[in-house]
């Protein structure tokens, strides 16, 4: 189906700050809470309700890497008490000290890896801004960032020299989508139906909503006109006619 | 209103195998000091087969399970994140130019195995995936053809049991025994690329998902989440195929032991294996056999653990290639993003493929071939996804999700070759028990590269012809088979054709580490098709195994009659 555009289709004001970002405007999975198995059910409330305390990361640490996952996965356009919690998850799998099941031979192990990589961070902001990361703007909080995410960490200051930033930066930046697109809240953004069991899904094809599921409403979404870090896929295609294997079945 | 009852907490000791089945509590217990027939270390999607044939044909027989006995109501959610304990999560050290991610990608922990978590997928192999040396001068020949295996596909598929079409056009052609599943939202898209470029596809299967309820096993919702263990007992696991079979027929699985070390008898036979239970108190259990079925990283790294005089190089290693040659298919993801809405969250992630490009095609330049399937990650995966494929961060990662519902994901499986320098060797760090971890190095070479970005292309094409928008994709890898591989020759093989290790006569290996190469089909299928071709072997062999050192190399007698419940009568058609 063709979703539907809104018909006021304009830009929204900068950023404007909701409870619920996202095109499924209302769309609540937790209201289906009542048709989940009881242990989903459990798992998600206390998601929800109880964030784990900090354990692992001393104050000026967690307030440094808060402000680092503030930029990564930003949620301005949240009201405050609307917004996802990201620290307490990671500090809660380092205290915990839970694997993925792996670890590159190239990389300490995770724990490590965060205390390093937050404290390069910093040094980061002070060599090349004069100020500890947390007292900078959002643009060269940004700019230090995206020279981690681009691979090439500007200034290079020792830590990148010892530990893979590319390594790093995946490290990282899954805990925070982990946190974020775990949490209902990010479900009703994204019109993911959430926990279906037992009661399944009937419309399979066709991106058709199930009865308890809502229509997309689109509107033109736009990030803050400044940020380094909004996204143009368009951009990064390429057309479909550059195949060279045209022909070879 | 809930569809199977009002869903409380199950009554203490009522262990539950999704909403219907049963199993009695407390299970059996082997007294302490009791010698077994049969010890089977890894209760996946091998040794629950195993285990369950072989109980069924009166040997007494132990499964050493490290992780836990799941109880599918209490245990499992459907939630990505809540999901996380039904991986293999210990510590293991990646390296090589192209380190393979393990945990939730490819290694289950837990009852069931990788059968829990798999998508369920079951194509069979080709009958050129056994002759791959032979016919294109890599890799390496299976000591068996596609038809001393045949059979025992046919058979799995009526057991565990696969939905399909009734006409699966490629390899050695065959139907299905339940039918197809309906189209989901992803599905179509592949099966519209896939077209628009005079590919053919099929649909609704082959997945190990029921599309009829079968025994006490429900039918699909259509939940989506295959991955995260299925609640519904719709998919497939060993956890609910055979094991509770397994158990009614008086075998032990003994779940939280983490085996370490496999001991010797003065004379060289296996004597029993050490142990660690959930407190980390150390154990030995004696066995007449063991049979070895850890998958391709644990099943390795305990062998080589187990180094001893006389087996310096680890249990079973003479050739010095257990651990070597350790595969993975490649697995990139390709991601379009279409205009019209797609919800990939609805219908198994598994639903779709073609295997027109599976067999070798000299014109393109490499040996073997790769699939095309459905993938359809839930939001969690898909940012991970997104992350690589997209490059996306900050206001990207929330602009590029918001679209979560336009988005459809094609995976590429292609054949990796077995490579010697593929390996898992024993690393200098422990875990959480004390014990070595292993370490698994991972290189792609020419003929891999060449196939990948070929197989990568033509997905890309697909969702393009599919109307795609937007296609970007993520180089990845899925499943791990081989390091401990079977053959003919003690010299560069692990085990004989049944499993037996060349080295010692008691002792098996039996699981994905066997397998010489992996074709392009997903190998859960293949895995349970050995286990059972082995299972029939041991049987027929009888008591000789535990004493004598003749190696029979007959096939065995398939044993029809050992199947679990609700098999008979059903049928594996074909059309044309």
């Amino acid at each position: 189906m063709k979703p539907s555009e809104s018909s006021s289709a304009q830009p929204v004001n900068r950023l404007a700050t909701r409870a619920q970002p996202g095109y499924y405007p209302d769309f609540s999975t937790l209201d289906q809470q009542d048709s989940w198995d009881e242990a989903t059910r459990k798992v998600i409330a206390s998601r929800v309700a109880s964030p784990p305390p900090i354990r692992f990361f001393a104050p000026d640490e967690a307030a440094l890497l808060q402000a680092v996952i503030d930029r990564l996965l930003p949620q301005d356009d949240r009201f405050p008490e609307n917004r996802v919690p990201i620290l307490p998850v990671i500090d809660e799998r380092l205290y915990k000290n839970a694997l993925n099941g792996y670890r590159y031979e190239d990389m300490p192990p995770d724990r490590d890896a965060y205390h390093l990589g937050l404290r390069a961070i910093d040094q980061m902001a002070q060599e090349r801004f004069h100020l500890p990361f947390l007292e900078l703007s959002t643009l060269p909080q940004e700019l230090i960032l995206k020279s981690l995410h681009d691979g090439a960490p500007d200034p290079p200051v020792a830590v990148w020299k010892h530990m893979p930033v590319h390594r790093f930066w995946t490290l990282i930046f899954e805990d925070c989508v982990t946190a974020y697109y775990s949490h209902p809240w990010a479900w009703d953004e994204i019109g993911f139906g959430g926990p279906a069991y037992p009661r399944g899904y009937m419309r399979l094809e066709n991106g058709l909503p199930e009865p308890w599921e809502t229509e997309e409403v689109r509107y033109i979404w736009t990030a803050p006109p400044d940020t380094l870090s909004d996204l143009d896929l368009a951009a990064q295609t390429r057309s479909p006619n550059s195949s060279l294997l045209e022909g070879i079945r | 209103m809930p569809l199977f009852g009002s869903f409380k907490a199950p009554a203490n000791g009522d262990h539950r195998l999704g909403p219907m089945q049963r199993i009695e509590t407390p299970m059996r217990r082997f007294p302490a000091g009791e010698t077994v027939d049969y010890l089977v270390v890894g209760v996946g999607s091998a040794g629950g087969v195993l285990l369950q044939r072989l109980a069924r044909a009166g040997f007494k027989v132990l499964g050493l399970e490290a992780g836990p006995f799941w109880d599918t109501e209490r245990d499992w959610v459907s939630d990505e994140t809540g999901s996380h304990e039904l991986y293999w999560n210990d510590l293991r050290i990646i390296g090589g130019k192209d380190p393979l991610a393990l945990g939730a990608n490819n290694s289950g922990k837990g009852v069931g195995g990788g059968s829990v978590h798999w998508a369920a997928f079951t194509p069979r192999f080709h009958p050129s995936d056994f002759r791959v040396y032979t016919e294109d001068g890599v890799g390496a020949d299976w000591p068996i053809s596609y038809w001393d295996l045949k059979p025992y596909y046919e058979l799995l598929e009526r057991e565990i049991p696969v939905a399909g079409p009734a006409w699966f056009p490629w390899g050695d052609p065959h139907g299905h025994p339940y039918g197809p599943h309906p189209l989901g939202g992803v599905g179509d898209v592949l099966v519209r690329g896939c077209t628009k470029l005079g590919i053919r596809t099929v649909a609704g299967g082959p997945v190990a998902i029921l599309s009829a309820s079968h025994g006490d096993r429900p039918h699909c919702i259509y939940r989506g989440f295959c991955l995260q263990g299925c609640k519904v007992g719709a998919k497939a696991s060993t956890l609910i195929t055979h094991v509770p079979d397994a158990l009614a027929h008086g075998a032990e699985i003994r779940a939280h032991s983490m085996a370490f070390r496999i001991v010797l008898r003065p004379d060289g036979r296996v004597d029993g294996v050490l142990y660690y239970d959930r407190e980390g108190k150390e154990h030995f259990q004696r066995a007449r056999a063991i049979i070895v079925a850890g998958y391709a990283i644990e099943t390795p790294r305990l062998l080589l653990n187990s180094a001893c005089p006389g087996h310096t190089r680890g249990l079973a290693n003479s050739s010095g290639t257990l651990g070597r040659f350790i595969m993975a298919q490649a697995g990139n993801v390709v991601a379009g993003r279409f205009s019209d809405l797609i919800r990939m969250y609805k219908a198994p992630p598994a639903h779709a493929l073609s295997e027109h490009f599976y067999e070798t095609d000299p014109r393109r330049g490499f040996a073997r071939g790769f699939a095309i399937q459905t993938v359809a990650p839930l939001p969690v995966s898909f940012a991970k996804h997104m992350m690589v494929a997209a490059h996306a961060w900050g206001w990207g990662m929330r602009r590029v999700m918001m679209d979560y519902n336009h988005w459809a994901t094609l995976g590429v499986l292609g054949e990796i070759l077995p490579w010697e320098d593929n390996r898992v060797q024993i690393a200098g760090e422990k875990d959480q028990y004390g014990i070595p971890v292993a370490k698994v190095t991972f290189n792609l070479h020419d003929n891999d590269k060449k196939l990948i970005e070929f197989g990568k292309q033509k997905v890309m094409d697909v969702l393009w012809a599919a109307g795609a928008e937007t296609v970007v994709q993520e180089p990845r890898f899925a499943h791990l088979v081989g390091a401990a591989r079977m053959g003919s020759s003690p010299d560069s093989s692990v085990v004989d054709k049944f499993g037996r290790t060349h080295d010692i006569d008691n002792l098996f290996i039996c699981d994905g580490s066997i397998l010489p190469t992996q074709g392009s089909a997903n190998p859960g299928l293949t895995i349970q098709a050995l286990a059972a071709r082995t299972a029939d072997y041991l049987i027929e062999q009888g008591d000789a195994i535990f004493s004598s050192g003749r190696r029979e190399l007959q096939e065995p007698r398939i044993r029809y009659d050992l199947s679990p419940p609700f098999t008979h009568f059903k049928g594996n058609p074909r059309i044309a």
